[in-house]
């Protein structure tokens, strides 16, 4: 039986405090759709409510057995706050998650609201924050984008990526605006009491953007927002990460999560036994592709023994998972993961 | 003295590797004023395209990343932009056409303009749907134009089931039209899984995939001289 609760489990982790065995949970989205067609909503109205958006992440933990609820959904909540739009797919028939239909066009042009944080769904998911505290069964995580995925959100990423090359200082000024906005925001979810934050800077990996230039662009502004952090913090990469492991550690982040490009051996003997690992199991490829659980368990093992801390999946779960196959990742990590990991000991 | 042929060849492909887009438009001016020398088409792609062929094999060896190949894209854009009116319709590549966009629920298109270019520079007819593309559109499109090949990009796991749907769609009323799948979450299991009958999975191997592309053009137009 275990002997902590979810959120012990979760907050003791985070402290690299000794617990029970391993938790399940991401700092990405787990929503399940079996979790959205209980409660007999469609996925599209999910991010629209505060009671729709806390009550399917409860559902889905519920159901999946995860120890920790993670909101908003989408991507799109800041660049709609700052006046990109929003769009739902109400009408479509597949899970779609909310987009941004509208960018600037140039980095002079954009205008940010000073009272973004008041604006569209942001005052909404802070609800949705207070449900969850208020619940308090779950550790509650907060994401937010990095300053130069967010930049992708609310102007074209071609912009951005030839004028890092042509206009280094206008793209320097302009991540350093998006910086502000991401720690404005993740401050105010600290404020709200999560227990734990997770800065995604996923269109940065090396499939875009060489070591060079992750060093000069986006690391110091990463710097900057995990110094601001009290609370328990991971950053996230997707994509090619492996040459860029030691510049991520150098971040100030309390954890590092990777999806499956990253090669989890080399990545812990670079960061050692002290940082916390996260990662990598491809999330469509496992819980989604996957016909036979016992699969799933392999694929779980394989990241316990590659040296994760807590086996994540690389990006948000895709909604129409097998239920079997959620099952194998949270019993395997419960039971293989009963052992110390690298950065964490056991009870 | 005015440049042979291979000092022409030799320079706008280094034009394009140096993302120098006043070069590529001096130089295709340049090729215009010495209809002597080369055609158009010659400077195109053994000028332009054999230029970018360099580009993704800098971008393989990690030399080049994306910010520099959307440079050389640029680039080899203002050369095209100047050489390809003047190339005869007969000339004009292989006559065949691509239906392209990103798939609905994703705003991504850097992957989708680079295939994109690929297109462009082999002289294929393309139509280009955009981004956040519904998926209809891709079967009304294919259907209009007769289109060889549909090619549909998705950033995120979570839009790149709407792929499948639409190759379904086209292959029962076109099993011969070719279907690219193209993105970071699209692997050669997801693309054989879903029908597919090529894959790139991040915009740098959609060059690369993009560019061998070219180069097998290359190979062909040069075999039928």
């Amino acid at each position: 039986m275990a002997e902590l609760t979810s959120k012990e489990r979760v907050n003791k982790f985070f402290k690299k405090e000794p617990i029970d065995t391993m938790p399940v949970f991401s700092g990405m989205g787990t929503v399940v759709i079996q979790a959205v067609n209980e409660m007999g909503v469609k996925f599209a109205q999910v991010h629209t409510t505060a009671e729709l958006l806390a009550g399917s992440a409860l559902k889905s933990s519920e159901m999946c057995g995860l120890d920790a609820v993670v909101i908003p959904y989408d991507m799109a909540t800041v660049a709609e706050a700052v006046g990109c739009g929003l769009t739902l797919y109400e009408n479509s028939a597949d899970i779609l998650y909310p987009t941004v239909p509208n960018k600037w066009e140039t980095l002079e042009a954009v205008d940010i609201p000073a009272d973004f944080m008041k604006r569209a769904r942001m005052p909404m998911v802070d609800e949705a924050f207070e449900i969850l505290l208020k619940d308090g069964r779950f550790g509650v995580g907060a994401w937010q984008l990095g300053p130069f995925t967010l930049a992708g959100q609310i102007i074209e990423l071609g912009l951005l990526l030839k004028g890092a090359k042509k206009n280094k200082e206008a793209v320097e000024a302009f991540l350093t605006k998006m910086t502000d906005i991401v720690i404005e925001s993740i401050k105010h979810y600290e404020s709200l009491g999560v227990d734990f934050l997770n800065i995604r800077e996923m269109g940065s990996g090396t499939d875009l953007l060489s070591p060079k230039m992750w060093n000069s662009l986006i690391q110091p502004h990463l710097i900057r927002i995990f110094s601001e952090l009290k609370t328990p913090s991971v950053l996230h990469i997707c994509g090619g990460t492996d040459m860029i492991v030691p510049l991520m550690n150098q971040c100030g982040a309390d954890a590092l999560s990777f999806d499956q490009k990253n090669t989890i051996t080399k990545t812990r003997e670079v960061v050692g036994n002290d940082v916390i690992v996260l990662g990598n199991f491809d999330p469509y490829g496992t819980m989604v592709q996957m016909e036979n659980p016992a699969d799933v368990e392999t694929a779980m093992k394989k990241c316990i023994d590659d040296g994760v801390d807590a086996v994540w999946p690389g990006c948000d779960l895709w909604p129409d998972v097998k239920m079997d196959n959620i099952k194998a990742w949270v019993n395997t990590s419960r039971e293989y993961g009963r052992k110390p990991s690298p950065a964490i000991g056991r009870l | 003295m005015s440049k042979s042929k291979e000092e022409f060849y030799k320079a706008l492909s280094e034009a394009v590797v140096e993302y120098d887009e006043d070069a590529c438009k001096e130089l295709s001016q340049e090729v215009l004023d010495n209809p002597d020398t080369l055609t158009p088409m010659e400077a195109v792609m053994n000028g332009l395209a054999a230029g970018m062929e360099e580009v993704g094999r800098l971008y393989d060896t990690h030399e080049y990343f994306v910010p520099e190949v959307l440079m050389c894209a640029d680039a080899l854009y203002a050369g095209l932009g100047i050489l390809r009116p003047h190339i005869p319709k007969a000339d004009a590549g292989v006559n065949a056409q691509v239906v392209i966009g990103s798939i609905q629920g994703d705003v991504h298109d850097i992957g989708k303009n680079l295939v994109k270019m690929m297109f462009d520079v082999a002289g294929w007819g393309v139509h280009d749907l955009g981004r956040d593309v519904p998926l209809e559109q891709f079967v009304e499109k294919q259907l209009d134009t007769n289109s060889e090949v549909v090619a549909m990009s998705a950033m995120m796991t979570t839009t790149m089931l709407g792929m499948k749907k639409v190759i379904a769609m086209i292959k029962e009323k076109n099993p011969e039209c070719l279907i690219m799948l193209g993105g970071a979450p699209v692997t050669k299991d997801v693309a054989n899984l879903f029908g597919a009958d090529g894959y790139a999975d991040s915009a740098g191997n959609a060059v690369s995939e993009g560019i061998k592309m070219i180069g097998r053009l290359r190979e062909f137009q040069a075999s039928k001289k």
